[in-house]
């Protein structure tokens, strides 16, 4: 058997083993079967306990409290493997690390292990922050935990809760201070089992556009009774906590999108390969290869950017309040777009439910959109980058880069360092060494850098220092920030996935170059142009052929890049630039 | 040109029931819980899987149907750009709706009435105007946009022909009395080898047609798609419309008219979606403030009503053209078809940034909006999709380079000029190629000598994309005029049309009055295009302030946001 070259691949290929042929619908957790509950409404509580007999619970777990998790990377690919067949899964199950990601990142040790052993014992845990009235703002919030008999009284309502009704501890976050503020909400791990079915009501599941079987609803308390051991954390770190823990799982949500982009791209390639259109197969037209091939390109970037900030929660917890913003908004922003894009090929078979294979695709379209909305959505995430502006302008321009702590969240042969939750930090005060390292590392690319990526390297070094000029430029305000600083955010997104596939091929272009199955996305770094060509003409969009949008050769780097795509398709591999083997071989 | 016909703003709001305010009245307030054709009624409906029962009674006790019916069979259909407003209204309110009761009917009759007989164009206005149904049969799944290789066959048997095989997603497929069939009835590869047949389904013998399970849908989910499977099914001789062989180029033509009217009825969707976008942005309090108060949000409103006017121009402009210059058409309502749907899904998606969490829901007040997300996208994929809309259009691009728009004169005003009347729509008139005529994109020289310098500013570098476009598709590779076409081609297509809607949108406001005739929406609405083209410059602030001043205008004063701004019930 041969070893991955990426170790947490070794994880997915055991577990995709395990689930077999998503394509089968004998198998549990099928497309089918997911689909059906789909239509049904109805939570996958039995695909859900198979999850736990194949101890998946573990990888929402730090090792250092009992779990699996050495590296968060396990975690993202064990959230994408579930997306990848059914987001309603992956959220209806992966939800239990939002749950506990607080006592993670917040708590004691204690505490942590109350709550680890919680998860590991097949517990599910939610994570309560929103309320009708005021979904992000966090701050606003009216739930209350009033300090009575030694703890506390809770009340108040948390909505649009996922699992709000089928958890069985619910990680909750209250005002403790009337006068509320950063440091006037605390963190309360209800245990419904202890409260008792009187303690407290679960409000109605809601109706949902997709994820349908997904249990979002809420939770009531009418003077909840807390013990003061319940308390996670200190009194009043409630915000700051959450605010940490919302870094990891801004990071790691991303798997649910890599999973969407995987699942609706086999759709749609395997619609290419075998539908006929004026005599010839859609996908030897090139209109409609172009559509795979960039939506290929995109996934690449969104998966190479996930990788390196998945590490980077170990490498640069300092620098994950930018990071985690970035990749929350780039990767269900560009999947969404990916879904779409795919769509226009796909025609009706886009828009059709049927209960067939034709009928998948639209399915998710419908789950993926919730992806951007929950846990901060863009336009929180933009806000946060846009709060950065001055760090990152300042140390941009003074070269200021962890050079270390980047090539250990690039180099994916090396276990990442332990994770150290005190390292995070609500402001990044060193910027993201990620981008602001480019300018030397392009300054300085290996002998044998072919000559478009290294032009094309430089092209983005420009773009980059021309953004961060506008960004230096930028007077921060509280609360009216004008809609040209999202704009600028978005650019500066786009600066730092090219910078993450720069520090990526230069970090792993020989080992993972060296593997059979990859060897050709890897060679004359053709994943690599590919990615930056579609990024600076996102930065730069432009009329075709010419100095913009498509490279100038009319994007005939994408055109090379169908081969690859096909071949990992057909050959049952994940579509990444690491060799990842699925029980999905379409020969 | 004698026959002109009065503008519907000549008798806006007339009495007749009839018109668009006529059936914003019968519709009613959308937001009041109690109205069975209001927003709550619609999405009990979509939840259902069923077409809104009350919604189609009200459409027959005012004979929709009608709209689709020329004048000179009964009906009141003079105008295309006045269908469109008109069924806009109900596609403000229910998109299912207007697609399951309305416009599938005309994209079924438009074939009739440009190519059949007197006695096929008298039965099928009777059936229409005696609030009957017909469908449209095209579409076999294996084949998708790609008419040339349909399979159904009508094979010529004594009295008439024997029909076998399939058609799938016809919408009302089993409730319908008269079916359009496009069939085989040649063996050649080439375009003519198919033929129209209008059958009337209450004659054919039971057994030998069946009709299909439904296809469920992500959207429009009460509509009713089927199917249609003939096996050795007779048809009468006299079904056949227009000349055998015929149907490619009678398609070629009467889906002119139907390209152009879809995307314009649709715009009324994206009026429901801003509506509803706006009343949560009103009511919303963030960060101690409204959403309505966040730049980024007014921003977002404001761009979505330049999007729909957009929308509104080029889509109008393309039904106007159908009636004063049938030349150009066939470029002209590919591009309304493939620009307009496009522009309303991504504002569509831009809203859904802003509603948030609320418009993942199928419930609570904002649920209508989660309803017009899901429904939208059909209207991409109805009746030709992206791909073949440009299709239509790139292969007469090194023609329109070459003659078209180095010296095209202007069209005349009355192309523009909503209130103007219009000369009868002559189907026969449609060219199925424009060779090379395109008088349109010349607005945009014209508009480089606006007296408003910002018009006149981006006119003049929107008449440069032309000249650019012009070296480059004047030279396009002969590989790029066929099936193979390469992606560069695809996006000179875009980017030509990106031109026309810009150029739509210049003769709107020089032969507009009131809000039509102010430069500030233009100048957004060029900020817009120019955008798509790469251009990274904002809205300009004030441009955007006394935009977002006028939305906010509308929604207060019950008005549509398109370029009519008729008022609305509620």
């Amino acid at each position: 058997m041969s070893h991955p070259p990426y170790a947490p691949y070794a994880l997915t290929e055991r577990l995709e083993r395990r689930f077999g042929d998503p394509g089968d619908a004998a198998r549990a957790f099928s497309l089918a079967r997911c689909a059906e509950l789909d239509r049904r409404a109805e939570f996958p509580a039995a695909i859900c306990r198979e999850l736990d007999e194949a101890g998946v619970a573990a990888y929402y777990v730090p090792a250092r409290f009992g779990g699996a998790v050495r590296t968060f990377e396990d975690t993202l690919q064990v959230v994408r493997l579930m997306a990848r067949r059914d987001l309603t899964v992956a959220i209806g199950h992966g939800k239990t690390f939002l749950g506990g990601v607080s006592a993670w990142v917040g708590a004691g040790p204690d505490q942590a292990r109350r709550v680890a052993a919680e998860v590991l014992g097949g517990g599910v845990v939610s994570w309560a922050l929103t309320e009708r009235a005021h979904g992000s703002d966090l701050l606003a919030g009216e739930v209350t935990a009033v300090p009575a008999d030694g703890g506390y009284r809770v009340t108040g309502e948390k909505w649009l809760i996922n699992n709000a009704t089928r958890s069985d501890v619910v990680c909750l976050l209250a005002r403790t201070d009337p006068a509320g503020g950063p440091r006037g909400f605390s963190l309360l791990l209800m245990d419904k089992r202890r409260l008792g079915p009187d303690g407290y009501r679960c409000l109605p599941k809601v109706r949902t556009h997709g994820v349908r079987g997904a249990d979002i609803s809420g939770i009531g308390f009418d003077g909840a009774a807390a013990g003061a051991g319940d308390l996670l954390g200190a009194p009043g770190g409630g915000v700051e906590t959450v605010l940490k823990g919302l870094q990891l799982t801004r990071t790691l949500v991303a798997a649910l999108s890599l999973g969407a982009a995987d699942r609706a791209l086999r759709l749609c390639t395997g619609f290419a390969l075998g539908h006929a259109l004026y005599g010839r197969r859609l996908v030897d037209l090139p209109h409609a290869a172009r559509t795979l091939t960039t939506a290929y390109t995109d996934l690449l970037i969104a998966e190479v950017l996930s990788l390196v900030a998945t590490r980077a929660i170990h490498a640069l917890p300092g620098e994950l309040s930018v990071l985690s913003a970035v990749v929350k908004y780039h990767v269900p922003t560009s999947v969404d777009a990916l879904i779409a894009n795919l769509g226009q090929t796909m025609g009706a078979r886009a828009f059709l439910a049927t209960d067939d294979v034709h009928g998948l695709f639209q399915k998710v379209e419908r789950d993926h959109r919730i992806v951007g909305i929950f846990d901060g959505n863009t336009l929180v995430n933009l806000n946060a980058v846009i709060n950065h502006f001055p760090v990152l302008a300042r140390m941009f321009a003074e070269g200021r880069a962890d050079e270390t702590a980047v090539a250990a969240a690039a180099d994916v042969a090396q276990p990442p360092p332990e994770f150290d939750p005190d390292r995070l930090g609500l402001l990044s005060r060193t910027g993201c060494s990620l981008l602001q390292g480019l300018p030397a590392v392009v300054a300085a690319l290996p002998a044998g850098t072919p000559p478009a990526v290294a032009d094309a390297a430089r092209r983005l070094c420009a773009a980059a220092a021309d953004v961060h000029a506008r960004m230096a430029a930028h007077r921060p305000t509280a609360r009216a920030v004008p809609a040209a600083a999202f704009d600028l955010a978005r650019e500066y997104v786009l600066c730092v996935t090219g910078a993450a596939c720069v520090r990526f091929w230069l970090h792993n272009r020989e080992r993972a170059g060296g593997a059979e199955r990859t060897a050709g996305l890897w060679d004359g770094a053709l994943w690599l142009e590919a990615c930056l060509t579609r990024v600076l003409g996102a930065l730069r969009p432009g009329p075709p052929g010419e100095d913009g949008g498509d490279g100038g050769d009319g994007g005939a780097v994408y055109d090379r890049l169908l081969p690859e795509l096909l071949a990992q398709y057909r050959g049952g591999f994940l579509f990444s630039p690491l060799p990842c083997r699925l029980p999905e071989e379409r020969p | 040109m004698t026959h002109a016909i009065a503008a519907p703003a000549d008798r806006a709001d007339r009495a007749d029931q009839t018109g668009p305010a006529g059936l914003e009245a019968r519709l009613g307030d959308p937001l009041d819980p109690a109205n069975p054709l209001g927003h709550a009624a619609v999405v009990a409906a979509d939840e259902r899987g069923e077409i809104l029962a009350a919604g189609e009674e009200m459409l027959d006790a005012c004979g929709l149907n009608a709209e689709f019916v020329p004048r000179s069979l009964g009906g009141r259909f003079e105008r295309a750009d006045r269908l469109a407003e008109t069924v806009r209204a109900v596609f403000r309110r229910d998109v299912t709706l207007g697609l399951g009761y309305g416009i599938t009917n005309f994209v079924a009759a438009a074939p009739v009435w440009a190519s059949g007989d007197a006695g096929q164009r008298a039965w099928l206005a009777r059936l229409l105007l005696g609030n009957r149904r017909a469908a449209a049969a095209y579409t076999e799944l294996r084949h998708g946009n790609d008419f040339t290789r349909n399979e159904l066959t009508a094979l010529p048997a004594a009295p008439g022909f024997v029909v076998d095989g399939r058609k799938e997603l016809v919408n009302n497929a089993e409730r319908a009395d008269a079916v359009v069939l496009f069939a085989r009835t040649g063996d050649g590869p080439g375009s003519r080898s198919h033929s129209h047949l209008l059958v009337d389904m209450t004659a054919l013998p039971a057994g030998r047609r069946r009709y299909l399970p439904r296809f469920p849908t992500a959207g429009v989910r009460g509509c009713l798609l089927g199917g249609i499977e003939f096996a050795g099914c007779p048809v009468p001789g006299d079904a056949l419309l227009g000349e055998r062989g015929g149907a490619m180029e009678t398609v070629l033509k009467a889906f002119q008219v139907t390209r152009a009217v879809l995307p314009g009825v649709v715009v009324g969707a994206l009026d429901t979606q801003l509506r509803t976008a706006l009343s949560f942005a009103g009511r919303r309090v963030l960060y101690g403030g409204t959403v309505a108060d966040l730049p980024n949000a007014r921003s977002a409103l404001a761009g979505a009503f330049l999007d729909l006017l957009v929308c509104d121009a080029l889509s109008t402009v393309g039904a106007r053209a159908l009636h004063l210059c049938p030349a150009e058409t066939s470029v002209l309502t590919a591009a309304v078809k493939y620009l307009v749907p496009k522009i309303l899904r991504e504002a569509s998606y831009d809203l859904s940034v802003l509603v948030g969490a609320r418009s993942y829901l199928r419930e609570g007040p904002y649920a209508i909006f989660e309803k017009m997300m899901r429904d939208l996208p059909l209207v991409t994929f109805a009746h030709a999709n992206a791909a073949v809309c440009q299709a239509t259009i790139i292969p007469q691009l090194p023609r329109l380079a070459a003659r078209g728009w180095p010296r095209a004169e202007p069209p005349p005003d009355a192309l523009f000029d909503l209130g103007a009347g219009l000369p009868p729509l002559d189907f026969g008139r449609l060219a199925i190629n424009a060779r090379g005529a395109d008088g349109l994109s010349a607005m945009l020289a014209v508009a480089a000598d606006d007296a408003d310098p910002r018009v006149a500013a981006s006119a003049a570098r929107l008449a440069a994309e032309l000249a650019r476009l012009r070296r480059r598709c004047r030279d396009l590779p002969a590989r790029d005029r066929t099936v193979l076409a390469s992606r560069a081609a695809f996006d000179l297509c875009e980017r030509y049309i990106v031109l026309l809607a810009a150029a739509a949108c210049i003769g709107v406001r020089r032969n507009g009055t009131g809000f039509r005739a102010e430069p500030d929406w233009l100048v957004g609405a060029l900020a817009r295009l120019e955008a798509r083209l790469g251009r990274r410059e904002r809205v300009p602030a004030d441009i955007e302030a006394r935009l977002t001043a006028e939305l906010s205008a509308r929604f207060d004063d019950h008005l549509t946001f398109d370029l009519y701004a008729r008022r609305l019930a509620g």
